[in-house]
């Protein structure tokens, strides 16, 4: 008869089940990693669960202690081939899988067990240095799952126990650890790193503090969430909301890069018109230290434990990078001037282009500016006539524009504007900008974030990294700094619809689009709602939140001093807590030996040896023995207890009636002596 | 040199247990409370400590709120497991069984009853607490029922014998804590003197109790006695109903003894064994006893200072060894 694989698994010998399901739950932990190791680490280890896989079901001996070191050798060789290096994040996982892989080589001793188990908490870890989402949350709790299953099942030695038995007892342990696990959460302070930067987080694109013409072929959608923004009260059109992150004025010919900090300002050269917009931001960690703000933040926002300013460009910073997620309130005027003030003097960096680079476009714009129709034309005329320019001279919007610049880097300008015409936003922007340079038009690229999703998710409006845009702005005599977004000349609805360009979708996705579109939508929007939540609540907890918890507590100065006073005390009065259920526990004992034990209490004070061996039946011959007749009554209770105990109608429980009759009687007995 | 010249430290912790397990009352039935039951941190328990910090750090380093998550559910889990390391003994009540005599060099067999009022206990090692811990004895407790475990040692003299100080142990469930409780049993077991292997010929049945001893076996008179079987001894002379039952049981066979006669007495003699040194006297006259019972024949015991009278049987059997093993 064929056997079922699920069946097969059962009918193994004990340690070859053990050690399959142990194989199983490190593959099933490494597996999410498949895309970030080197082809060579993911080979040698499927080669090396194989390997233990065979050995395990046919009982034959582990490998000598000279292949492991040879594998070791080879393994940490290929790392240092692959990434020049063993430390950091990419080589160390490497390592730790490698290393994993190896031990299961190895298992002789139960500690040798214990190290793939503190390895496999470990690598579960390093998954959350890319992914911190609730699809990894969950495939990760089903490995620390199957790893305290896999450690309950050592400590079970007899017989073959049934794995179901050993994960509920494993599952029993975490939940009744949950309690724990929350509180620790939830108190535990929250503290920057301990040192370094670790700059090799989950990467993300975005934000950058410079910006290379054409370098870039093709820019990957990254969609996952920048920010999200709550607005409190009135919502800003969608054309209205730019996000403002780094402003690039300084250009060297072939990158754009900010102004090194002269001074921070608190009173910059900004005027408001209207009603202001209150919103609250969360905004994942940027690493930088730059906070991209609604256009135009006019006051600094209290975010817990940085300092932030504004430089005179409009353009916020803190005194750090931000390595954690941040959640704050602020205020902008959509409607705002900036920059009135300036003089040709303060505008001099936004008027450089260096010698030689991007001459043909240079060229172009003088022509322009040279154009009789222009001779006495306003910066505002030459802007709206180049963007004109771009909307009519066959430019077209592309997320895949190629590079530019491959032969000469200093005139990548040249070729996108007057020969290929393929581009975005970035393309869009710092043309514009030398265009303008070159008419004697002060100009500057602004980076940042443009539009949010269409609607709502719990009030959140989600900006995503693949909303990242950068646009330009030009300096007009009365007006000051005036926007222009040379993409929306060509592709408006990039900027109005407040949508990117729709992206291939997967299959099922298309599938399922294609079938009902409001659907996916409906789905769409149901599962963003569940993963606001999870970064609301789980993923962006931190010491903000910590604080206005204290607050909400009673405290009215919160720090983490009383936050880990209050962490000692909860946790001083859970261990108290359990203290005191393991005294009461103690009174539960087997209720047939509580009731002997008030049969021979009772036998005791008749002064009737009662020794804690004796059945019922043979402490009946002992009190006829000793108190005669008269102690008839105790002995028939006796007897009957021994039936109830042990007849052949046995009782799973005493009865608490006949132990109360025995004591009356034994009473009576006392009495009447 | 250790052995001969123990070091301070040995010295010292060897001083201390004795004293500690002095302290201890002698029973043989133990209800596990959180008097009795000691638990400490395994070398695991503080491997995954150190693992959890690494974890925590790596979490704040790289400010993983899921790496905190990870940390506190581990953290929780380990703590708990504590509880529930020392909840696996709790409650638990240890009963020992009534010893049955041994003879020495053979293995005492303590037969434990371990019972759980109320859940089920998985993965408790027993044994003796002197012993290594690769002689640990697994068992596990269903919920409100009983469960047997067997844990034996050899003892090495006759006499009657305290038995080894007792431990029971957990690691479950995950082996970051190590529970255990330090017993004694009041019972004590009762150690026949080891029978002398091959056991010499017996002695032939007298005449006249009391006389001296002295071998008259003679071949071809009546078949009168029976005797332990020896080398040489021709087939016609085993008895071979005897001697089926005593191979069944693990014994030798059994001849005919030609010399005894029917009126004659069979008495085991201190004085039969010639110039044995005591002790292995009574290693002889107990192989005696133990072929004279298997041979079912009546059969007395004499010892300097006692008489156990003719008899036969299982009750018999015990006084005799019983004697042996008491005397002095």
């Amino acid at each position: 008869m064929e056997l079922s694989l699920v069946q097969r698994f059962h009918r193994l010998p004990r340690e070859a089940r053990d050690t399959l399901f142990l194989l199983g739950v490190i593959a099933w932990t490494v597996l999410p990693h498949l895309p970030h190791l080197p082809l060579w680490c993911v080979a040698l280890t499927a080669v090396m669960l194989a390997w233990r896989t065979q050995l395990a079901l046919a009982n034959a001996p582990l490998p000598s202690k000279w292949w492991l070191v040879t594998l070791l050798i080879l393994s940490a060789g290929l790392t240092l081939w692959t990434f020049r290096t063993l430390l950091g994040k990419e080589p160390g996982v490497t390592m730790a899988v490698v290393l994993m892989a190896l031990k299961t080589l190895e298992l002789r001793a139960r500690r040798d067990a214990f190290v793939v188990f503190f390895l496999g908490f470990f690598i579960i870890l390093t998954h959350f240095l890319y992914s911190q989402s609730l699809g990894v949350a969950a495939m990760m709790l089903v490995s620390v799952w199957g790893l305290l299953t896999a450690l309950v099942l050592a400590h079970m030695p007899v017989g073959q126990p049934a794995l179901r038995t050993a994960g509920t007892l494993a599952l029993r342990t975490a939940l009744f650890g949950a309690p724990i696990m929350a509180l620790l959460f939830v108190l535990f302070p929250r503290i920057g790193p301990l040192w370094g930067v670790p700059n090799d987080g989950t990467p993300t694109t975005g934000l950058s503090n410079s910006m290379h013409m054409g370098s870039v072929a093709e820019i990957a959608q990254d969609d996952s969430v920048a920010m999200r923004v709550r607005f409190l009260g009135r919502v800003p059109p969608p054309e209205a909301m730019y996000f403002r992150g780094p402003v690039l004025t300084a250009f060297d010919g072939r990158e754009w890069r900010p102004l090194p900090i002269q001074r921070a300002t608190a009173q910059f050269d900004l005027r408001t018109r209207g009603e202001p917009v209150r919103y609250e931001m969360t905004l994942e960690p940027q690493r930088l230290a730059v906070l991209p703000l609604l256009e135009a933040t006019t006051q600094p926002p209290a975010v817990e434990g940085y300092r932030v300013f504004a430089r005179d460009d409009l353009q916020w910073l803190t005194d750090r990078p931000v390595f954690e997620r941040l959640r704050f309130e602020a205020q902008a005027n959509t409607d705002f001037r900036h920059g009135l003030t300036a003089t040709r003097a303060t505008l001099r960096e936004s008027l450089e282009l260096p010698l030689g680079s991007s001459p043909r476009t240079v060229e172009w714009a003088m022509q322009l500016r040279q154009d009789p129709r222009y001779a006495r034309a306003d910066a505002r005329t030459l802007a709206l006539t180049v963007l004109g320019h771009i909307r009519t001279a066959g430019y077209s919007y592309t997320l895949a524009p190629g590079t530019y610049g491959e032969l000469n880097p200093d005139a990548a300008i040249d070729e996108f504007w007057l020969d290929r015409k393929l581009g975005f936003c970035e393309h869009f922007a710092a043309a514009f900008v030398v265009v303008m340079r070159a008419m004697g038009v002060p100009a500057r690229v602004v980076t940042g974030y443009q539009g949010t999703d269409p609607s709502p998710i719990d009030g959140y409006y989600i900006v995503r990294q693949s909303y990242a845009h950068a646009w330009a702005e030009y300096w007009l005599e009365g007006s000051g700094w005036v926007r222009a977004d040379p993409t929306a000349a060509v592709a408006p609805d990039r900027v109005l619809r407040s949508r990117n360009l729709v992206r291939p979708q997967g299959l099922v996705a298309g599938a399922i689009g294609n079938v009902n579109p409001a659907l996916l939508a409906q789905m769409r929007d149901a599962w963003e709602a569940v993963n606001n939540r999870w970064n609301q609540w789980v993923l962006n907890y931190s010491r903000g939140q910590q604080l206005d918890l204290l607050k909400n507590l009673g405290f009215s100065s919160p720090s983490w001093e009383d936050l880990s006073l209050l962490l000692i005390a909860a946790l001083s009065s859970m261990a108290l807590a359990g203290a005191a259920w393991a005294w009461w526990d103690r009174h539960r004992i087997d209720p047939w030996t509580r009731q002997m034990d008030s049969i021979r209490h009772a036998l005791r004070l008749l002064h009737v040896d009662a020794p804690l061996h004796e059945a019922p039946r043979t402490l009946a011959q002992r009190v006829r023995a000793q108190l005669g007749d008269a102690a008839r009554g105790l002995i028939d209770v006796l007897h009957a207890i021994d039936q109830q105990r042990y007849g052949r109608a046995a009782q799973r429980k005493p009865d608490h009636a006949l132990t109360r009759q025995f004591e009356r009687q034994a009473r009576q007995l006392r009495r009447n002596r | 040199m250790s052995a001969t010249f123990p070091t301070p430290t040995r010295f010292v912790t060897s001083r201390f247990r004795a004293w500690w397990q002095a302290r201890l009352r002698k029973t043989d039935t133990v209800l596990l409370t959180q008097r009795n039951i000691y638990i400490l941190p395994t070398k695991a328990g503080l491997l995954f400590a150190g693992t959890l910090l690494t974890l925590l750090v790596a979490s704040i380093n790289y400010q993983l709120n899921l790496g905190y998550v990870l940390t506190f559910l581990l953290a929780g889990s380990g703590i708990v497991s504590m509880q529930l390391t020392h909840n696996t003994l709790r409650g638990l009540t240890l009963h020992l069984k009534p010893m049955t005599p041994v003879f020495a060099g053979d293995a005492a067999g303590m037969e434990i009853v371990l019972s759980s009022p109320s859940g089920a206990r998985h993965g408790i090692g027993l044994r003796i607490e002197s012993a290594d811990v690769s002689t640990l004895t697994w068992v596990d407790v269903p919920s409100g029922a009983q469960a047997t475990a067997h844990v034996s040692f050899v003892p090495a003299s006759r006499g009657r014998h305290e038995l080894p100080t007792l431990s029971a142990e957990t690691r479950f469930p995950l082996g970051f804590f190590r529970a255990w409780t330090v017993w004694r049993p009041a019972a004590q077991v009762l150690v026949y003197p080891k029978p002398e292997r091959p056991a010499a010929p017996m002695p032939s049945a007298r005449a006249t109790p009391g006389g001296p001893a002295q071998s008259r076996r003679t071949q071809g008179a009546e078949v009168e006695g029976v005797r332990a079987y020896q080398r040489g001894d021709p087939l016609k002379l085993v008895f071979w109903k005897k001697a089926a039952k005593a191979l069944e049981a693990g014994g030798d066979l059994v001849s005919r003894d030609t010399s005894a006669s029917a009126q004659h007495e069979l008495w085991l003699d201190w004085q039969a064994c010639g110039t044995l040194a005591p002790e292995d006297r009574l290693s002889r006259l107990a192989a005696w006893v133990v072929t004279a019972d298997r041979a079912g024949v009546n059969y007395g015991l004499k010892l300097p200072g006692v008489d156990v009278p003719r008899d036969h049987g299982e009750a018999h059997r015990r006084s005799c060894l019983e004697a042996l093993a008491l005397w002095n």
